[in-house]
């Protein structure tokens, strides 16, 4: 679900896609995705467009090993590895979910040696809205 | 519509003079609120829950800009004092920790982890994980209101007292006639 942006000029002054892997973005966001299974480190610039996703399980993590922290550390330093040849050097961080990942995610970015603005946690919290699955009974 | 800025514009101004400034002022000179929802009917009273709510708002986060708190209009969204959600440009969150210049990592890590227990976020996703009945909800209740009034009163020492004198009780049951008498005319 990409926002929309509005385009700039008609078709033909478009830039070819070639361009688009050289531009330089010095300022962006770390989106960290923490669930209890998984985690997912999303780079983003300002305006929310993604340069780079990475998760455990792309990271060659498997099942179970996917939700640990050690997993979510290499998740964020093969993000952050990505993005840091573009120029990045702010970024900021947003936490999103409970989970390992968060802690060893901050750390590891922490370590990369980005620079950062904020660190934000931006669990979604509902207001009483929708009714949760039933209570497992082990 | 200009009753409406200007609640928003006083409501800034409330939720800034409840936040402790304690870090550095933030860049943003304005913010707008895109999904504040206040209500059509701006009533102009103070709800004393308001007050209390600053209880439930994060410590360690400066999301408005900082302006002079000294004209509080009392008007005010009442619904504002459940939400324990601080604004920021595009959109909410729950807790923020300005990163300062050169601030170790280990300081970092743990001021992260103060501010996200305070906010009670990790609990609040506990709880939602899965359904709870209005008895669960009951007893996770006063669960928590037990351990509330257990830290804030400590229980006085009358327990040693209550066990000296329990031996000491008036035992009458020797007066009592349980054997059968041994004269019966059968």
């Amino acid at each position: 679900m990409a926002k929309p942006i509005p385009k700039v000029g008609s078709r033909k002054n478009r830039r070819s896609s070639a361009r688009k892997s050289a531009r330089r973005i010095p300022k962006g966001v770390i989106h960290v995705q923490a669930s209890f299974h998984n985690t997912i480190v999303t780079v983003t610039d300002v305006r929310g467009r993604v340069i780079s996703c990475f998760s455990a399980g792309t990271c060659g993590f498997k099942g179970r090993r996917r939700g640990t922290p050690f997993a979510a550390q290499t998740a964020a330093g093969n993000a952050i590895r990505a993005v840091v040849d573009q120029g990045m050097q702010r970024a900021e961080v947003l936490i999103k979910g409970p989970g390992l990942g968060r802690d060893a995610a901050l750390r590891a970015i922490r370590r990369s040696g980005i620079l950062l603005n904020f660190v934000r946690d931006i669990t979604p919290m509902p207001h009483n809205g929708c009714r949760p699955p039933k209570k497992r009974r082990v | 519509m200009a009753m409406a800025t200007l609640a928003l514009s006083s409501l800034s101004n409330l939720i800034s003079s409840f936040l402790p400034s304690q870090s550095p002022p933030n860049p943003l000179s304005k913010f707008q609120p895109k999904s504040l929802s206040l209500p059509k009917t701006a009533s102009e009273y103070v709800p004393p829950m308001l007050a209390s709510s600053d209880r439930t708002l994060p410590s360690t986060s400066l999301s408005s800009s900082l302006m002079k708190a000294d004209e509080i209009t009392p008007i005010v969204c009442p619904s504002l004092a459940y939400s324990n959600t601080l604004f920021y440009k595009s959109g909410y969150y729950n807790v923020e920790v300005v990163v300062g210049e050169n601030e170790p990592e280990e300081k970092l890590m743990n001021r992260f982890r103060v501010a996200v227990f305070k906010s009670g976020v990790i609990q609040e996703c506990r709880r939602r994980k899965f359904f709870e009945s209005s008895q669960d909800k009951k007893k996770r209740k006063s669960r928590d209101a037990a351990r509330r009034n257990r830290n804030r009163r400590p229980h006085p020492k009358a327990s040693t007292q209550a066990k000296e004198e329990k031996p000491k009780r008036n035992d009458n049951s020797d007066d009592d006639n349980w054997e059968l008498p041994e004269d019966l005319p059968y």
